[in-house]
């Protein structure tokens, strides 16, 4: 390739320029404000922008079309014309019969994809009946214990037709539940390569994310999360085995930059792992998902989705040599701020969740959740979850904001923000490398300490009035308009009821041989995925499989303060 | 009276959120408090620690739910050790219909989303200076 073509000549640049200074002495003399205004990520931002901020922007190279490398403006050739994103509402709770229910509701209401979150127990891989999950079982998600759960769960879905999100955050959840969902698969004559869906299974949930006892080293976690890859590279190869949660990196204090950073370079330790293990790249990149967050600064967000596409392109490309367009091409899930949302005034979330939605489509999500307008106060009821839906509806249907791809491309602000966050993330995930890499930089607590910085700093600001919040430290009532609480329905009598039952029916000789097999299986490198599958046919626990993994690899204890 | 107010923070149960438990820490830090930070815990271990340690007062949270069954139990527990007066604080998402009830069991304050950290703060010194 020749000298890099600019998308402006020195020549007009340079009148711009001259302009440019004109027109900012202006301001100053007529008094007009100049007071320096950041992003919500500490990026400065100017009064206005023009081709001078994207001067350097090669249109060709830097942004192409959409469907092609760096991918900036979106994945997919025509986007939303071609396919829309996936309207997929998170729904979990109490035993699986009564979010079975729930799934119906929100299917029959025009939901394109379920998004299955699990409670804590299962989460943690602890039984609904273990003295530790008495007062949480049910509760932020559904409860799963046994394959026959998942079939509670999943009764009257297609499942063949549907795509399910699997929110299993960590792998050693991940590792029980999606065999679980295989298996129920399989059980319903359904082959595992008809199976389309995502997991969750992102190692840095458990160790540096959301944190509760019994937490496996970031060595092993990762291992659990690559055999889930490595697994359905095999055997399910249009399911997605792995989202990388930078949306819940985010919730837990994270700036966009760092979103960004930390997501790419988990995916990063993934990729160079499968490769260790002998995966040809293009047989699994495309199948490495994303998950990010829609927070309230609107155009960073954009930029954000836009700038995270155009160094994966680049990295699939250039560092891992991915051949195949598709590996090189970053899909993404965005869930609207559950941080952002406001016990005071609830109503108000429905508007802030669509801006930020709104945000998540102009920057080119695959699927996305809006969230209900009471998160900060209880699980959504069924009233907050339809409005929640409908929020999406509206935004497919009306707004006709998906006629064109990439919208905003091409705005100078926007544009040049794009380089600015892909700077800043470059920069960091620099860091990243020098630390060795994403597990070490998780296993030596650095990314703990960054994140509980970020989150500090953000807390203060709102303090002290530089983050505006509305209804929380400005324009508050005295009286809030009371809203439905949702109650969480009887979950461990229920599931005890059927744990009881099950551990008398199943064949608890064999159930001994799987565990033991897996158990040898942890001391091999032989995958565990290849294990589960199976095991779990035997009706063995979601607790009795965490068990052995906690035992076999041991636990670890996030250095958090 | 010690110099240094210290306090017990815990998270309830199997509940993972901690972004709003390290931020309290690390402002009662900075506001001059001696901070242990537990992490998740039932109750029985959590009043078995703080007793140890003879805090001035204990901080639990929770966002999961769980709130209005281990909350209580703290206090109960408390009360079997014959420990009356050790104020407990409760923080995160508490919807204000629970409010009235954890309060009657004992809890002594509830801050929940969107409190600021000053006002945790100005409620332990004015708890501690009243003791």
């Amino acid at each position: 390739m020749g000298e890099r073509q600019k998308n402006f000549n020195d020549k007009s640049l340079r009148e711009i320029q001259k302009e440019s200074l004109l027109w900012k002495k202006s301001l100053k003399e007529n008094d007009e404000s100049t007071e320096p205004v950041e992003s919500l990520s500490g990026i400065p931002i100017e009064p206005v922008y023009t081709p001078e901020h994207v001067a350097g922007t090669n249109y060709l190279e830097d942004l192409g079309f959409p469907g092609q490398m760096p991918f900036v403006r979106g994945v997919y050739p025509t986007m939303y014309r071609g396919r829309l994103w996936t309207m997929r509402q998170l729904a979990g709770f109490g035993p699986p019969e009564e979010t079975n229910t729930r799934y119906l509701y929100l299917l029959k209401q025009g939901a394109t994809g379920l998004n299955s979150t699990f409670d804590y127990p299962t989460l943690r891989g602890y039984d609904s009946d273990d003295p530790l999950a008495i007062a949480d079982a049910g509760r932020g998600g559904v409860a799963i214990d046994t394959i026959e759960d998942m079939g509670l769960l999943f009764q009257g879905i297609p499942i063949d037709n549907v795509s399910v999100s699997l929110v299993t955050c960590q792998p050693i959840c991940n590792i029980s539940v999606q065999s679980m969902y295989f298996a129920y698969a399989q059980s319903q004559g359904i082959s595992m390569e008809h199976l389309t869906g995502t997991s969750q299974n992102d190692f840095m949930m458990e160790t540096a994310i959301t944190i509760a006892p019994g937490v496996l080293r970031p060595e092993a976690s990762f291992r659990l999360c690559c055999d889930a890859i490595e697994y359905c590279t095999r055997h399910a190869f249009r399911w997605n085995p792995v989202s990388f949660a930078g949306y819940n990196y985010r919730e837990a204090g994270c700036t966009t930059i760092q979103e960004i950073a930390f997501a790419l370079q988990n995916a990063c330790a993934c990729v160079e792992e499968l490769i260790r293990r002998g995966v040809s790249v293009d047989d699994f990149a495309s199948r490495l998902s994303f998950f990010f967050s829609a927070q309230s600064d609107f155009f960073e967000e954009i930029a954000k989705y836009r700038a995270a596409r155009r160094i994966w392109g680049r990295i699939m490309k250039d560092r891992f040599h991915a051949e195949k367009p598709r590996s090189c091409a970053l899909r993404f899930h965005v869930q609207t701020a559950g941080a952002s949302l406001t016990a005071q005034q609830p109503l108000n979330n429905i508007t802030r969740a669509a801006y930020q939605a709104l945000s998540a489509v102009l920057g080119g999500a695959q699927s996305v959740h809006v969230d209900a307008y009471d998160e900060a106060l209880c699980m959504p009821t069924q009233l907050s979850s339809l409005t929640a839906l409908r929020t999406q509806q509206i935004l497919q249907h009306e707004t006709r904001t998906t006629h064109t791809a990439d919208p905003l491309g091409g705005s100078y602000f926007i544009e040049s923000l794009t380089n600015e966050i892909e700077e800043r993330v470059l920069s960091l995930m620099d860091e990243i490398d020098t630390l060795g890499g994403m597990v070490k930089a998780v296993s030596s607590g650095w990314i703990h300490s960054e994140i509980a910085a970020s989150a500090y700093e953000y807390q203060r600001s709102i303090e002290s009035g530089k983050i505006k919040v509305v209804g929380v430290n400005c324009y508050r009532n005295e009286e809030d308009i009371p809203i439905e609480i949702f109650e969480v329905p009887e979950t461990v009598e229920v599931q005890r009821r059927k744990l009881e039952r099950i551990k008398k029916e199943r064949n608890n000789q064999k159930v001994r041989a799987v565990l033991d097999s897996i158990a040898r299986a942890c001391e091999s490198n032989e995958n565990l995925m290849e294990i589960m599958v199976d095991s779990v046919k035997e009706r063995v626990t979601v607790g009795e499989v965490s068990a052995i993994l906690k035992a076999q690899f041991g636990t670890w204890d996030p250095p958090l303060f | 009276m010690r110099e240094r107010i210290r306090i017990l923070i815990a998270r309830l149960g199997l509940d993972a959120h901690w972004r709003g438990s390290i931020i309290v820490a690390k402002a009662l830090r900075d506001a001059g408090m001696e901070v242990i930070y537990l992490g998740n815990k039932m109750p029985e271990a959590i009043v078995e620690v703080a007793l140890q340690e003879d805090v001035d007062i204990i901080g639990l949270s929770s966002l999961s739910g769980n709130h209005n069954i281990l909350a209580p139990q703290v206090i109960e527990i408390l009360k079997q050790k014959g420990e009356n007066t050790l104020p407990v604080i409760l923080g995160g998402i508490i919807p204000q219909r629970d409010i009235p009830k954890l309060k009657e069991k004992g809890i002594t304050e509830i801050f929940g989303p969107g409190s600021s950290l000053k006002s945790i703060i100005d409620f332990i010194l004015s708890k501690n200076s009243f003791d």
